[in-house]
């Protein structure tokens, strides 16, 4: 059974079909990236798989269990994290604080218990911290750890973003964009980062422009063009698919 | 009870007109910068006690109305040019408080200056009472609404018809496009402001004929203006017209046929439950920010 | 996977910023307890009062400062608070001390009720704008309850009680106020620094995100309403037991400006800058009760400053000054 089977969906936006029938699955220990020109559905399906857009028909199962229709929270607590495109940390909070809210579903204190200061509370939190620390420390940007997220480096703050997504280890990881505005060398330690979290048994569906980045990380590659799932296989298969490349041409 | 029913429908448009004037006002600063202008309300105060100061030097009612609209709309332009403007890309809690404070500072400048005083503003007219068929009209009804729809078919056709017109239309519609074929799109927020706070200003004007100033009008003029925009739907300028039109009738209608409470309190009832059920409101473009 | 992943910064255990203690704290209201030796009975008035406005601003700045929602509905749950209070009080006999948690459970309830919009969806204008009807039609059902809030004119609320002990000069309120001041402090303290307050603080940020971290967004947005809800309506509580006598006037647009003008001048989103404003603020009315206009224009002129040049508040002052002040709730 695959970890998350996205089958048949549709996205409408009033006339507009944004994601045209859209099948894809993957695997527990996975990599597949969704590629496709501007406008291509890419980040509506994202959207759709973690809540954020309604499907208008179609199923999506993690797990085998269906997850349409529940709200973002809820699927998050299921165990699909997600980053954004945009920079989605929160930019008044430190880095340690970004990382305690991704535990924030871990972090099962009362409020009683916070209002009172209760030691089961206290010891919830310390214990929330220490974890959340030894994460930035395993990511080895521990020394970051209490700036606020919005004075880090671009870089910083991706990671930052991964390892608060992955602080309640969810099965399955959406990255939206992950590599966009990083150096070169940022983009080697994503890749290393993608693939030691593959190794893992984490699946990983991935939406990136920079194809090379797409070429060296992913398992499979999913082509999306005007909504419609064009291609679907490993990457050096699509990189010799024609309607891949009529795909990009077609906009370039 | 049904034989008053024209009646209070007569008056109710008449109250109805002046609040529609001042969710106009109210509209177009809206429309041109994205931001609700808390302190408008102080505009429209600022209008009717400028009209008393020009009064006051002996001009009569025109002259001094016009110069009263044109200082208005210097006030307002320039408010947002020096306030707003630095801080327009900010939090709305900012924009917001921004425009709060200017018109609370404004408020306490004419406390400080009138506070202890009655200020009244004489009609330009005799306080004549017509009868049309069984309903009775004041002066007072005609020269209000009279004087708005005058105001609104000029600013029609300046907005419909002529070339002017036209750009502000265009850059309404797309902010960004307009910015593109080389439109200055600061000076146009500022101006729309200083044009909203003109028309406020006239509002105010208006108000000072039947009603004698107060420091403190600006905040019941606000409170009337943001529900007639909300009934009608916000940034819609032919929606602000309905709902403040709407606004004045149900007053009458509620305040008659339930309770007289119902006319200090139709304006808040309608701005909560028109957010909490249709919050596009009749005629809005636009919907409530949904997450 | 021997290979660094980023740029490799010092070796754990990661040095950490320079916090105070958490026990200096306490040194603060125990320097304040001789206060009333030195003070004549005004002064205390005006102590107490700054006392009062301390869980107003700190409840009000809850929601627009760590929710950072543009609710303007403060004063309602500091009516709601002193009503509560006071009819409790000469209705029913109840002594001042029974009357503060139901008076702060009135403004927890009215808190939930103020939420109900922006758990709608309503958001930014809209959201003020309904807020301040909310406030408005509150202040309406004061003026207009006659028997039960006395109308325009008012309740005179019996002196103060506690435990059987009459409050009969401004010394001996000062020590009540002063408790209620600090448990309200303690307990929003503690609920900012928990998984609740990041929450708040994560869904001002970006909410889609905080909803992507499994954070029910809804839930928190209603917990702070009604926590700020229950802190203010205590403030509303002390404040009928200071004045002794309260009026619909109290309550309105005056009286909200001058509480913005606390959490803005103070910081917005921090809990030592709300506590400030109360300080410095609360008492400018005092001074200048003769100039009627004259707070207004003083109030107005000093938000505008504040927005256009201290956007942070005097608690960003605070924090340039030494990186100790730096508090948990701010960032600059």
């Amino acid at each position: 059974m695959a970890l998350l089977e996205i089958d048949n969906v549709t996205v409408r936006f009033g006339g507009l079909t944004a994601v045209d029938e859209v099948s894809l699955t993957v695997g527990a220990g996975e990599v597949c990236a969704v590629i496709g020109p501007n406008g291509a559905g890419k980040t509506t399906l994202f959207n759709a798989v973690s809540g954020n857009a309604a499907i208008g028909s179609g199923r999506i199962l993690f797990q085998g269990e269906p997850i349409h229709g529940l709200l973002p929270h809820q699927i998050s607590a299921k165990g699909v994290r997600r980053t954004f495109q945009n920079g989605g940390l929160f930019g008044d909070l430190t880095a340690l604080e970004n990382v305690l809210v991704g535990l924030h579903a871990r972090v099962e204190s009362g409020i009683l218990g916070v209002l009172l200061a209760s030691p089961s509370a206290r010891r919830i939190e310390t214990e929330a911290t220490a974890r959340a620390r030894a994460l930035l420390d395993l990511m080895e940007i521990g020394h970051v750890a209490d700036q606020p997220a919005a004075q880090l480096s671009g870089g910083q703050q991706r990671i930052v973003e991964i390892v608060r997504a992955l602080a309640t280890e969810p099965p399955l990881l959406l990255l939206d964009e992950p590599a966009v505005g990083l150096a070169p060398h940022m983009r080697e330690q994503l890749v290393s980062i993608i693939r030691r979290l593959a190794g893992q048994g984490i699946g990983i569906l991935l939406i990136e422009h920079a194809i090379e980045l797409v070429m060296s990380v992913a398992d499979r590659v999913v082509v999306l063009n005007y909504g419609k799932k064009v291609a679907d296989a490993p990457p050096a298969a699509v990189r010799a698919d024609k309607n891949v490349l009529e795909a990009y041409l077609g906009h370039v | 009870m049904l034989a008053v029913l024209p009646q209070l429908v007569v008056s109710g448009i008449a109250t109805g007109m002046l609040y529609a004037l001042i969710a106009l006002s109210l509209t177009v600063g809206y429309r041109a910068t994205t931001v609700v202008n808390f302190g408008h309300g102080e505009m429209v105060m600022a209008g009717a006690y400028a009209l008393f100061v020009f009064a006051g030097f002996g001009l009569s009612f025109a002259p001094a109305l016009i110069l009263a609209l044109g200082l208005l709309f210097l006030w307002g332009a320039l408010t947002q040019r020096v306030f707003m403007r630095p801080i327009i890309s900010g939090p709305h809690l900012s924009l917001a408080m921004m425009a709060l404070a200017i018109g609370y500072a404004m408020r306490g400048g004419a406390r400080l200056r009138w506070g202890s005083e009655v200020v009244t503003l004489t009609r330009p007219y005799s306080q004549d009472v017509f009868m049309l068929g069984p309903m009775v009209v004041t002066m007072d009804d005609l020269a209000i609404s009279g004087f708005v729809l005058v105001l609104m078919g000029s600013l029609s056709i300046l907005f419909y018809l002529t070339p002017v017109g036209r750009l502000v239309q265009a850059v309404f519609q797309s902010q960004r496009g307009a910015a593109l074929v080389g439109l200055n799109v600061h000076a146009f927020h500022a101006m729309m402001w200083g044009v909203g706070a003109a028309l406020g200003a006239a509002g105010g004007a208006l108000l000072g004929l039947f009603l004698p100033l107060s420091p403190d009008m600006g905040v019941w003029t606000l409170v009337r203006g943001f529900a007639a925009m909300t009934l009608g739907g916000f940034g819609s300028f032919h929606g602000a017209v309905i709902g403040g039109l709407l606004l004045g009738v149900m007053e009458k209608l509620l305040g008659f046929y339930i309770n007289t409470v119902f006319i200090d309190i139709t304006a808040y009832l309608i701005t909560i439950l028109v957010l909490l059920i249709r919050p596009a409101g009749l005629f809005g473009r636009q919907t409530v920010v949904r997450i | 996977m021997a290979q660094p992943i980023v740029t490799p910064g010092p070796t754990s255990p990661t040095p950490r910023a320079p916090r105070l203690p958490r026990w200096l704290f306490w040194l603060i209201p125990l320097a304040l307890l001789p206060l009333p030796l030195y003070l004549d009975q005004y002064r205390q008035y005006v102590v107490n009062l700054i006392l009062v406005y301390v869980p107003v601003a700190i409840g009000f700045n809850v929601v627009i400062g760590n929710l950072g929602l543009l609710a303007f509905c403060n004063v309602a749950f500091f009516g709601i608070g002193a009503y509560t209070s006071g009819v409790l009080a000469l209705k029913l006999g109840l002594p001042w001390w029974v009357t503060i948690l139901p008076a702060g459970l009135m403004g927890a309830l009215a808190g939930a009720a103020a939420s109900v919009p922006a758990l709608r969806g309503v958001r930014l204008f809209y959201l003020a704008i309904m807020t301040l009807a909310f406030g408005e039609l509150l202040r309406w059902v004061y003026i207009r309850w006659v028997p039960v809030t006395g109308g325009s004119f008012g309740m005179s609320v019996p002196p103060p009680n506690v435990f059987g002990w009459v409050l009969d000069n401004e010394g001996h309120k000062y020590y009540a106020f002063l408790a209620l001041a600090v448990i309200t402090v303690v307990l929003t303290d503690r609920l900012l620094r928990s998984r609740f307050g990041r929450a708040f603080m994560a869904i001002k940020d970006n909410e889609q995100a905080a909803a992507a971290m499994g954070i029910p967004t809804d839930r928190y947005i209603l917990l702070a309403f009604a926590w700020s809800g229950f802190v203010v309506g205590i403030g509303g509580s002390m404040y009928a037991a200071l004045i002794g006598h309260i009026t619909p006037i109290a309550f309105d647009l005056t009286e909200l400006i001058l509480q913005f003008a606390v959490v803005m001048v103070g910081g917005l989103g921090s809990l030592t800058g709300s506590v400030l404003g109360a300080a410095l603020i609360t008492t400018a009315p005092e001074f200048f009760r003769p100039f009627p206009g004259f707070l207004e224009l003083l109030f107005g002129v000093l938000i505008v400053l504040v927005i256009l040049f201290l956007p942070r508040g005097l608690a960003s002052l605070l924090a340039r000054l030494h990186p100790l002040f730096v508090d948990r709730y701010y960032r600059d």
